[in-house]
């Protein structure tokens, strides 16, 4: 299959890369780009650890062509994590939420999205958000309290 | 391997890191060695930590950190003898040596094993730094103290920083008999703290194997026989080849590999790959009639684990008994992260990056591995030209012990002579897992006049099956027979997070509430009169009243089961809640540990959490199944994992204890299933023989 020449706009910055019309913006971030913090754990679009912003929306890595995301904003958790002091990375460190951490990048993404679209979600909201992302350690019990600890943080920044 | 004695100046022996400075081994995010001549004095006075003249400690865990905490809980305990500033504390794999004992991380050990040698060797450090410091403060060691990376002289309040203090204490001798603090006076140990893998699991940087990167690398993956044993006869390695971005296509004994410019160009070979297998061992086999078909091909007899009384007269002169069997399914790892392992080759020297629970066992497949691929050189030439390099891992529980990643890559970077990536798909990973094997269990069980347990007789078939868990019945029941039938098995098995205990602790206490209710009697009072174990009693006599046990009705129904296992003591308490006349859905659990002192309280309760979580959707979602030899899962869309949405709220309750740690990582999964299974039982007065469970009563 013939390369063709994509320019990705990934975490600000634009990167002209050779990619096959078909290859998956999940193997362009890692094995091209070096962005190993998108993980790859089920290639199907089931598992959620290659969650990425697209013009700020979720989307999963694998299951989007590079080419299709010429001319889209991308946003990894590298670029995400710029924003330390953000309530939701805030949450998570204090309610130290990771186990092995492999998910985690997939889980702060979906988080980022839910809370950027309604900083007060309803618990049935982050029912359907999060159970996109799949978890084999179990955090879900402290992903529920970050993001609503998160949640709380940013409704009391806003003003009234 | 001797164990490491922390009273002795015993240096790293292979790493370039050891003694004193000189040379530093620094491994750069892409995977390039940097070696750098570092001419700053450490004080490095055991293999476990360092302290530079910035006063940055940097401590060597030998455990494989993969998310259970040892990164953390470890270095804690190094660190309360230490007495340093947690600030300035960095934690690392250490790299493998003998100096470490084996490495290997199983069995809910890490705590258990280090709990007095990594106090040991944080109290010789500290000495030595006292010493240092009383000479440079000219003061009577016995007038100073160690507190937050200090030395102070208690009478002036002058004071020396270790930083300062590095070159100094270098040179102080090693102190014999080190005295350890009481648990009345832990700082550290028995405190929430912030885990010190966490802020790089939160930006990207978090590296584990598959993250590795080196120069000049490829990618690999594998194709493996369906039929497990099968062996490649032929393929279409001439028509793989001409894909573009493939490097090389050839078959190894295991299967048929890719290599190719990226991961995913070798995915999609793969995907095309058409190979003709021959042979295999599992051909005929099925869930459903794997026990059957082995054990009438084998001669083995079951092996008596446990006797007392006469069970089997009891049984069959009882006036009430009752009889029945459970099977439980095979089940698979599903770790976050694929098995993969990286190999840089450069003349003849191999690094191996391997996500293992088990640097020892790595090294050891490498050496057999590269043995049968050279056998003109000997184990120990062949030892010295390899280095493993442990990263972090995504997800174990078990899976990682094994070293057919290992194996496979090794191989590969032989056959390439460059550097490769070997990346299993997920396909290949639930296919070629090594399964929590599938078991069957006989339970016979008689009553008195009064409606008392009175004989026990458990036979456990099962494939590679274990006796963890069913070799000390917790209950005082007079006469007891637990027979274990271990057939060998022609399917990968393998530890799974708490091995047997797992499916020898739902027969005993799934069976213990149906002896229960055949006698009249309430399963938890009657549990609290039987039980030997005070400690044991105690958890459950917390979880009990933190549930309100005795307040159950219709729309609230409880089922509880305990266990004792890796040196903790768990109960756990389920609670469903009737929706309507048919539906009931998951309340809340509660799980109360005592697993002695708790080093890290906050990673006890989250490795609880996890526990429940990883025991419930064993509980309830799809398992592995066999089907002519072969298994009919593929990825995670057939072989789910408990959800988001479908994870009820857990409470965790952690017994106060001084006494010496057991383990966590473990110990919280055996209870959660015979508990799920008792509400059930109380909610539709039928027994839960087979697994997946239903919770509206048709299992």
């Amino acid at each position: 299959m013939d390369l063709m020449a994509v320019t990705l706009h990934v975490n600000g910055s634009a990167n002209r890369v050779e990619a096959e019309s078909d290859i998956p913006l999940l193997w362009v971030l890692r094995d091209q780009l070096g962005l190993t913090g998108t993980k790859y754990s089920c290639g199907i679009g089931v598992c959620g650890s290659c969650m990425v912003l697209l013009d700020g929306m979720p989307a999963k890595a694998c299951r989007i062509t590079a080419a299709e995301c010429a001319g889209k904003k991308i946003t990894t958790i590298e670029g995400l994590a710029e924003q330390a002091d953000h309530p939701l990375l805030k949450s998570w460190l204090e309610l130290q939420v990771p186990q092995c951490g492999y998910c985690q990048s997939g889980q702060i993404i979906m988080a980022y999205a839910l809370l950027s679209e309604k900083h007060d979600p309803s618990a049935d909201e982050i029912d359907q958000a999060m159970s996109q992302i799949l978890c084999r350690c179990g955090t879900y019990p402290r992903i529920r309290q970050a993001i609503q600890q998160a949640s709380e943080m940013m409704r009391a920044k806003e003003p009234s | 391997m001797k164990p490491f004695n922390p009273e002795r100046r015993d240096f790293l022996k292979k790493s370039a890191l050891s003694a004193g400075s000189a040379l530093v081994l620094g491994i750069t995010w892409s995977g390039e060695i940097v070696a750098e001549a570092d001419a700053t004095p450490e004080f490095k006075p055991n293999a476990w930590l360092k302290i530079d003249t910035h006063g940055l400690v940097t401590l060597y865990i030998a455990e494989s950190e993969m998310g259970q905490g040892p990164f953390t809980s470890l270095s804690m305990l190094i660190a309360e003898e230490l007495e340093v500033d947690w600030q300035k504390v960095q934690v690392e794999h250490a790299p493998l040596d003998p100096a470490y004992g084996f490495q290997g991380t199983g069995g809910s050990r890490s705590v258990r094993r280090n709990w007095k040698t990594l106090r040991q060797a944080g109290a010789v450090a500290r000495q030595m730094l006292l010493a240092a410091g009383a000479e440079y403060l000219k003061a009577p060691v016995d007038s100073c103290q160690a507190q937050r990376s200090r030395i102070t002289h208690r009478p002036s309040s002058k004071s020396v920083s270790y930083a300062e203090l590095v070159g100094r204490a270098a040179e102080m001798p090693v102190p014999k008999g080190v005295t350890l603090k009481q648990p009345e006076d832990f700082k550290l140990i028995g405190t929430p703290i912030t885990r010190l893998d966490l802020a790089d699991k939160l930006n990207g940087k978090a590296r584990y194997g598959i993250d590795t990167k080196l120069p000049n690398m490829v990618y690999a993956t594998i194709a493996q026989s369906p039929v497990f044993g099968g062996r490649v006869k032929s393929f279409n390695d001439t028509e793989i080849k001409q894909r573009p971005g493939i490097i090389d296509c050839f078959a190894l004994e295991e299967g048929v590999v890719v290599v190719a410019q990226g991961t995913w160009q070798a995915f999609q070979a793969r995907k095309a790959l058409k190979i003709d297998w021959q042979g295999g061992k599992t051909g005929q086999l099925n869930s459903d009639n794997i026990i059957q078909r082995l054990s009438d091909e084998t001669a083995q007899k079951p092996t008596l684990i446990l006797e007392r009384g006469e069970p089997i007269a009891q049984l069959a002169s009882a006036l009430k008994s009752v009889d029945t069997e459970y099977r439980l399914p095979f089940q698979a790892h599903m770790t976050p992260e694929p098995m993969n392992c990286t190999v840089g080759v450069e003349d003849g020297r191999y690094r191996i990056w391997a996500p293992t629970q088990s640097p020892t066992s790595a090294m050891t497949t490498a050496v057999k591995t590269l043995k049968a691929l050279m056998p003109e050189l000997s184990e120990a030439e062949l030892e010295a030209r390899i280095e493993i390099v442990t990263p972090l891992l995504g997800g174990g529980f078990g899976r990682r012990i094994k070293q057919d990643y290992v194996t496979q890559a090794v191989k590969i970077a032989h056959h390439l002579k460059r550097p490769v990536q070997l990346i299993w798909p997920r396909e290949e990973d639930v296919q070629h897992d090594h399964y929590h094997p599938l078991t069957q269990h006989r339970l016979r069980g008689s009553l008195d006049e009064a409606g008392n347990p009175q004989a026990w007789h458990h036979l456990i078939t099962g494939l590679q099956s274990g006796k963890y868990g069913a070799d000390a019945l917790a209950y005082d029941i007079p006469h007891v027979r637990v027979e274990l039938l271990r057939l060998d098995s022609p399917v990968p098995i393998g530890p799974w997070r708490s091995v047997s205990n797992h499916y020898n602790a739902y027969a005993i206490e799934h069976f213990f509430d149906e002896l229960a209710r055949a006698g009249g009697k309430n399963p938890l009072e009657l549990r609290l009169k039987l039980l030997k174990e005070a400690r044991l009693k105690a958890v459950l006599q917390r979880a009990a009243e933190a549930t309100a046990w005795h307040q159950q009705d219709q729309q609230r129904i409880l089922g509880c089961a305990v266990h004792s296992s890796f040196g903790s003591h768990v109960a756990e308490i389920v609670e469903l809640i009737r929706l309507d006349e048919q539906k009931l859905k998951l309340g809340k659990i509660t799980c109360v540990i005592d697993c002695g002192v708790a080093i890290n309280p906050d990673t006890v309760k989250a490795q609880l959490e996890g526990s429940v979580i990883y025991a419930l959707g064993a509980a309830l979602k799809p398992p592995i199944m066999l089907k002519n030899g072969r298994v009919e899962q593929h990825n995670f869309h057939d072989t789910p994992i408990l959800s988001f949405k479908e994870t009820p709220p857990i409470e965790v309750i952690i017994s106060r204890s001084r006494l010496d740690p057991g383990g966590v990582g473990e110990p919280g999964v055996p209870p959660l299933a015979p508990a799920l299974a008792n509400a059930l039982l109380s909610a539709h007065g039928k027994p839960v023989t087979r697994m997946p469970m239903n919770l509206n009563g048709a299992s």
